[in-house]
């Protein structure tokens, strides 16, 4: 089987500061890949099985060899994709890159928690089915069987080829990879394409940022000092709230 | 392009909070509801102005109706198309975005029209910021699940939806979670720990604050998966478990995004942390600044004054 893993390039959140009238500053922040990006690519080698062929692609400035040193054979870059707050245009850039790539069976995308639709919309642009929230996948017959959790729920969800994984982490990257896989990543391809080459038009914004401010929600009310007395300054409020 | 708001809906939670984000974004609202008939009756209780229902076969996800239903919604053709953050309804809305031409956000809070455009106030770094965007022409946005409010009318009909296209060939078999049966799913009170517990052993501090508050013990993801002091099916977040209690305590918790996300339906929470920088304190409810070795003992003293 063929996968696709798709991986992002950006600027680590856990790195942006966050000042005290909500301006967001980004200088300290590192680019890194997806949070859940590792577990799209094991995800991707699992589907792929051991004949299997996995892809990476990735868009703008990216680390091609990032997924490279984590298994993946060869890896795509768009080189010009512009960053939108679109997920729908991220997605139609994906898909292209997809679609450059010959008989793809699976496309295994991070579904990351901060833009939960990107997954979801490859799919609609390539017109394949999707499974989203996915934590495991594994092939089944002519197609692919992928856990996810749903409440107290346990959904094992089964489609056929060529379709779509959404796929979250549940936790940290547990190994990263030691210098002899990034020097074995070295060596293979990395193929950079464009927009234009791709067949992408660039359309005008539909959407136009305003700014960031912390959000209004009630402050935290923070008790400080003597243990004995913050404590019961705490069993008092959490009496008036009706919670004990 | 109609004034009208759609709401995709494949899962039954969230739906009052996500009904009332639709009527703020303005029209006719109209639940798409894509499951079971209890399904269709949580979304008419959530009072949008009609409900459309198609039932789906038992072994069959919502998704394998996603390309369908989005020609169906593209031909009502309404401004803002709607869904709550479940994998199915956000898989639907995805879909539904490309035929109307829609740009697609996720994590919004509210959506308004102002002049001829539409803003748009979206979550942001884990919730650490709100950003605001304006989109021209229409819309498909997955909605922060938010607390359900009581809805303020009375529960709309169901009238069945037969689209024209056909699923695609999918499977779901369900079963029950390994571990879901833990006691702390159904606890009115949980207090959970983090690393900020120096040993197994001192488990046994939090006892006495377990009895007095009728709690359950709960904990972070690295004290279950990592240290392995409390079962793994008692850690709470992203990958753990989601609770609801009434109260939940935090204990030497920082309150990474990924953690809280387990308790984004608790009532209250509180948490006790030495650093007052702690991320925790700026999500809680209620904050107390100091040891846990030592506001322990005297948050069980308070409580039996
Ligand atoms: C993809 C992914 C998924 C994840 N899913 C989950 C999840 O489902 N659940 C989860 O919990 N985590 C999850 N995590 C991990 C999460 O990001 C945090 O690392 C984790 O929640 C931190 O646990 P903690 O707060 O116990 O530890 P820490 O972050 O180490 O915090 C310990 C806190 O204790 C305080 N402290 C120390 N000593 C004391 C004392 N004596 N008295 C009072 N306070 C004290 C410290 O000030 C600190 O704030 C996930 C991570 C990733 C990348
Ligand atoms: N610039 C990008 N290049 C490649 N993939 C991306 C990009 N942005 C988002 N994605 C994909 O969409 C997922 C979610 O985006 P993010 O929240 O940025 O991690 C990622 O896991 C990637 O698979």
């Amino acid at each position: 089987m063929r996968a696709v893993v798709v991986y992002a390039w950006a600027r680590s959140a856990a790195g942006a500061i966050v000042h005290a009238d909500g301006g967001v500053e980004w200088r300290h922040a590192r680019p890194v890949a997806g949070e859940d990006d590792p577990a799209a690519v094991a995800a991707a080698l699992a589907v792929a099985g051991p004949d299997g062929d996995v892809v990476g692609l990735t868009l703008g400035d990216a680390d091609a060899s990032w997924a490279l040193a984590r298994g993946a054979a060869r890896a795509v870059r768009v080189t010009d994709a512009p960053a939108s707050d679109d997920e729908g245009v991220t997605a139609a850039v994906i898909a292209a890159g997809v679609r450059s790539v010959a008989d793809v069976d699976v496309v295994v995308v991070g579904d990351s928690e901060e833009h939960p639709g990107v997954a979801a919309a490859v799919g609609a642009r390539l017109g394949w089915p999707v499974v989203a929230g996915v934590v495991s996948a594994a092939p089944s017959g002519a197609g692919i069987e992928a856990v996810r959790r749903a409440g107290d729920v346990q959904e094992t969800v089964v489609v056929t080829c060529p379709a779509v994984l959404g796929v979250a982490a549940e936790g940290a990257e547990s190994r990263t990879p030691g210098m002899k896989e990034q020097l074995a990543a070295r060596k293979r391809p990395v193929v950079t394409t464009t927009l234009a080459e791709l067949g992408v038009d660039t359309l005008p914004a539909a959407v136009v940022a305003g700014g960031t401010r912390l959000p209004e929600q009630a402050r935290t009310r923070v008790f400080e000092g003597e243990p004995e007395q913050t404590a019961r300054q705490l069993v008092a409020a959490l009496r008036a709230e009706g919670v004990l | 392009m109609s004034d009208d708001t759609w709401l995709l809906a494949a899962a039954g939670t969230h739906l009052k909070g996500a009904v009332a984000a639709a009527r703020a974004a303005g029209g006719r609202v109209t639940v798409l509801a894509v499951g079971p008939r209890e399904l269709a009756d949580a979304a008419a209780a959530a009072a949008p102005d009609e409900v459309r229902w198609l039932e789906t076969a038992d072994d069959q996800p919502a998704e394998a109706w996603a390309a369908a239903l989005a020609a169906e919604v593209a031909a009502a053709a309404p401004h803002v198309v709607l869904a709550p953050s479940d994998p199915a309804s956000r898989t639907l809305l995805a879909a539904a975005a490309v035929p109307l031409g829609a740009a697609l956000l996720t994590r919004v809070l509210t959506v308004r029209s102002q002049d001829d455009a539409l803003v748009v106030d979206r979550s942001s770094l884990g919730g650490a910021v709100v950003e605001t965007l304006t989109v021209q022409g229409p819309l498909a946005a997955v909605l922060e699940d938010a607390d359900d409010a009581p809805p303020a009318a009375a529960p709309a009909t169901v009238a069945p939806l037969a689209p024209a296209g056909a699923p695609v060939p999918m499977q779901v078999k369900r079963e029950p979670l390994p571990g879901a049966a833990a006691g702390i799913r159904d606890a009115a009170r949980v207090v959970s720990v983090g690393r900020g517990l120096r040993s197994k052993d001192d488990l046994a501090l939090l006892d006495g604050l377990l009895a007095a508050l009728g709690a359950e013990l709960a904990c972070s993801m690295p004290v279950a998966d990592d240290l392995g002091w409390v079962p793994k099916e008692r850690y709470v977040g992203r990958s753990g478990q989601h609770i609801a209690p009434r109260l939940y305590l935090a204990l030497g918790i920082s309150g990474m995004p990924q953690h809280l996300e387990g308790v984004r339906d608790a009532k209250v929470v509180a948490a006790v942390n030495n650093d007052p920088a702690a991320p925790i304190f700026r999500t809680a409810d209620y904050g107390v600044v100091g040891d846990l070795y030592e506001v322990v003992p005297a948050l069980v003293a308070a409580l039996a004054e």
